[in-house]
């Protein structure tokens, strides 16, 4: 197999940098293979987001080592042009301009892979507009391309979300919980999307989600992760009960509750 | 206690403002007819005067042109150093401090002073409105780069914009729309605001208005008056409308 699509060895942080409202890592080890689908799963707090926002190259301050598609991670400065249009990223609260169009908000995805200084203008290139066609047409957006932002519901501003990340053409994704504003069928068809969007490429994801059941359907492999540790790292056809019992509640099924776990 | 108060201090300045107004019934009772005997011979207004008024509300809509565009060159620079998220507080504290007094002096003295330090002429009137105009103007840019909200700039960041793509597709369109609004809206103000300038001899329509009221010819003030309604209805209607598309 070729190098990894991502390695952490013994990364760390802490929240006491106020400005960010990111939780603690505590000494991750992971890594990646290029082609695997992998899902985060934890309670909430339990730095599902600070760890995606670190492969993204968006934390500062954190120790450890990290590679992602080749390239080490600097805790001190975001990673270059070219690394950032390579690594996709679906956020939590979709981060769009309200006031541009659904079409415009997708071709922002294509800003680091088309020539900055005719982007300015308002020109992109053949491919860039074939991009955000075909990424508008895989998340049922393609009616929508007008509209503006903020006239859409929650559920297809996270399409265009996803699509945007789609655009980009990305080598790796992260998704910050995907799927959380979709009702069960699109929750189920997006995830689906991304995914094989990511086997047919063979570009690995990683995304969190609170429900275990679609994280086992969708993913080869998911990471248990709560209060910033590791607490399991298992095929998805292997995940147990008890592991979703002891992440969510801090102890066994029927086991008397020992530990708590998250907040 | 604190009732009290919120119904003796206005209370106590009602009193206060009728006890030294020398307000005569008589002279009230009077006024019906002055008044009329006023508007009377202002009817029918003398249109002869039109072409003077012409390029007096000319001058009057150059000032006002002039001033906008050299207000908002000033309120770029000065907005963004009066940026909390630009500036540090060192600098935009003190900056802010001194659009505030910018703000607090009427148009009419800066004219005035203008009028002393260049001379008479639409000039004194450019740098009148420009300066009063800075100081709102910068306030609001201000505000407009302080209410671009960072979540989907730093998503372009990720997906790799560069910093002008970012400021291009990131920040500019959130700022856009807030931008043109207020400085069409600035416009409007120093349109009206500027019609009066003419008075202190800082140009455009101000002066013909004077120089026909103070020389008793009411028929063409009437003229001149009905000009300047007519411009401050069609620039609110302009004004209106445009707002409208900047939501």
């Amino acid at each position: 197999m070729s190098a990894a699509a991502f390695t952490l060895s013994r990364v760390s942080h802490r929240f006491d940098d106020a400005t960010v409202a990111a939780t603690a890592l505590c000494d991750v080890t992971l890594s990646v293979a290029p082609g695997e689908v992998v899902a985060l799963i934890g309670p909430s707090g339990a730095g599902k987001s600070t760890l995606l926002a670190l492969l993204d190259g968006r934390l500062r301050d954190w120790r450890g080592r990290a590679r992602v598609l080749g390239a080490p991670l600097s805790p001190d400065a975001p990673p270059a042009r070219a690394h950032r249009a390579d690594v996709g990223f679906v956020f939590q609260d979709f981060a769009l301009i309200d006031r541009q169009s659904v079409y415009q908000n997708v071709m922002n995805g294509r800003l680091g892979r088309t020539p900055a200084w005719r982007s300015l203008w308002g020109r992109f290139g053949e491919r860039d507009h074939m991009a955000v066609a075909a990424a508008l047409h895989d998340t049922g957006l393609a009616d929508l391309a007008a509209r503006r932002a903020d006239q859409l519901s929650g559920g297809q501003r996270q399409r265009v979300a996803i699509a945007r990340c789609l655009a980009q053409e990305p080598r790796l994704i992260l998704a910050d919980e995907p799927i959380s504003n979709l009702d069960p069928a699109h929750a189920a068809k997006l995830l689906a999307l991304i995914t094989g969007e990511a086997r047919k490429r063979g570009i690995a994801v990683m995304f969190s989600s609170h429900q275990p059941e679609l994280a086992q359907r969708f993913a080869d492999r998911v990471v248990g992760l709560g209060d910033g540790e590791i607490l399991f790292d298992r095929p998805a056809g292997r995940l147990s009960d008890d592991d979703i019992a002891r992440l969510y509640y801090g102890r066994a099924r029927g086991g008397a509750g020992l530990r708590v776990v998250g907040q | 206690m604190r009732r009290a108060a919120l119904w003796l201090v206005p209370g106590g300045a009602v009193l206060w403002a009728l006890a030294g107004a020398d307000i005569e019934a008589a002279r009230i009772i009077g006024a019906g007819a002055r008044l009329a005997d006023f508007l009377g011979r202002m009817v029918p207004p003398d249109l002869s005067v039109w072409r003077d008024m012409m390029t007096g509300l000319a001058e009057t809509l150059r000032i006002a042109v002039l001033g906008t565009l050299f207000a908002v060159v000033l309120s770029a620079g000065l907005g963004a150093l009066a940026s909390e998220t630009l500036a540090p507080a060192a600098v935009w504290r003190p900056v802010r401090a001194v659009l505030a007094v910018i703000r607090a002096i009427p148009l009419i003295l800066v004219a005035m002073l203008m009028v002393g330090a260049v001379g008479l002429g639409p000039l004194p009137g450019i740098l009148a409105v420009t300066f009063h105009a800075t100081g709102m103007l910068a306030k609001f840019y201000a505000e407009a780069i302080d209410n671009v909200s960072a979540a989907p700039v730093a998503a372009l960041e990720s997906a790799g914009a560069t910093r002008a793509q970012r400021l291009r597709f990131g920040v500019w369109p959130q700022m856009a729309p807030v931008v043109l609004r207020d400085t069409v809206f600035r416009f409007e103000l120093n349109l009206r605001e500027s019609l009066i300038l003419g008075i202190v001899g800082a140009g455009g329509i101000g002066l013909h208005v004077q120089t026909y009221v103070r020389s008793f010819q009411y028929e063409k003030a009437a003229t001149v008056t009905l000009a300047i309604i007519a411009l401050v209805l069609v620039s609110e209607a302009v004004n209106t409308a445009l707002q409208r598309r900047f939501s």
